[in-house]
């Protein structure tokens, strides 16, 4: 009997994350922009979603994977709207790619110029999974208090963009759009922050705009010519 | 509670590298633990307590270590250890920031009792 020490230096998960660099290279490659969206419960992801697919219209081609614990209760409200599968993770506080392609699959695996992924309202356990997305965005609701980002720093570290959402409430609530920008700023000083009420419609606008613009720029790279990657 | 899947996660590669080596008793799993990587430590030490037994032996160690956020400077270079989440340069003040280390968990070694004498690296 002997002991041995192997030595491996290895990212835990780093099968995860090359299986998601291989699926956001897949689905870039066909034109479709992966974007994962992330909040606490209740922040406005599915109001966002419906005011998002009004506004898009036949314009531009989008489906939706809608993570919840229990329950279809997003995917009845977007499916008049889009393609939606639920993808229900029982007990699981986060969703992790296999499901994600999982619900791919239920949908046809069908080739949008967006595919939105909502996933579970958690501000904590979804920061740590790659699921394949090209943009992640953090929303954050006027509700919720403007000192969140120090609160939970890797989610705000790992967003390319903030947006805070029910900005018709800001006279009844006490929340600073600049405090809550400064403090994710001290995170992340490249977060782009968007602002919008989706249910009146204002900033919804210049939501779609940057996604339009994050499409372009982000699939670009697909179209280049091997060496100037 | 996502420590859950990162044990998974870390007992699957630990597996893996034990069949390469031809077997044996694992005895002790060493992992550092970034600031970043959204790890309790509490949490993740119980969770593999939880799963260690079913793949190898409830006598099989976790060696924990935390590893501070280690960023690089894109200015000028200089490399620092960030405190408090401020992602800043404190010589050159700009807060354009290159994280290296600290935002990942990671399987530094695993010591495994065997019959045979190869020492080896895992790539």
């Amino acid at each position: 009997m002997n002991q041995r020490t192997i030595v491996v230096q290895r990212d835990v998960q780093s099968d995860q994350k090359a299986d998601a660099a291989a699926e956001r290279e897949r689905l870039g490659r066909r034109g479709t922009l992966v974007v994962n969206l992330l909040s606490s419960p209740g922040a406005g992801k599915t109001t966002l979603l419906e005011a998002t697919a009004r506004h898009f219209a036949d314009r531009r081609s989008i489906a939706v994977l809608v993570g919840d614990l229990e329950t279809d209760r997003d995917a009845q409200r977007l499916s008049p709207l889009m393609p939606v599968a639920q993808l229900t993770t029982g007990g699981a506080c986060h969703l992790e790619l296999p499901l994600v392609q999982r619900g791919l699959k239920a949908l046809g695996d069908p080739e949008v110029d967006f595919l939105f992924i909502e996933n579970v309202g958690n501000l904590v356990c979804p920061a740590s999974h790659d699921l394949a997305e090209h943009l992640r965005i953090v929303l954050i609701s006027t509700t919720e208090g403007d000192d969140k980002p120090g609160k939970y720093p890797k989610m705000f570290r790992t967003s390319q963009a903030m947006v805070i959402t029910k900005l018709d409430l800001l006279p009844h609530v006490p929340f600073s759009v600049e405090a809550v920008t400064e403090d994710a700023h001290r995170i992340q000083p490249q977060l782009k922050v968007l602002t919008n009420c989706a249910l009146n419609g204002s900033g919804i606008e210049n939501w779609c705009n940057f996604l339009e613009e994050q499409h372009q720029q982000q699939l670009a790279i697909y179209h280049e010519p091997a060496g100037n990657r | 509670m996502h420590e859950r899947s990162l044990i998974r996660s870390l007992l699957r590669q630990v597996g893996q590298i034990v069949v390469a080596e031809g077997g044996g008793q694992v005895t002790e799993i060493r992992v550092q633990v970034g600031d970043l990587s959204g790890v309790e430590p509490l949490l993740f030490q119980m969770a593999f307590d939880d799963m260690v037994p079913a793949l190898f032996s409830s006598d099989c160690r976790l060696a924990l270590e935390m590893v501070p956020v280690t960023a690089v400077c894109s200015e000028c270079k200089h490399q620092f250890e960030i405190v408090d989440f401020q992602f800043r340069c404190p010589k050159c003040q700009t807060n354009l920031v290159q994280v290296i280390q600290g935002d990942e968990v990671k399987l530094i070694s695993v010591s495994i009792n065997s019959n045979n004498s190869i020492e080896g690296v895992a790539s």
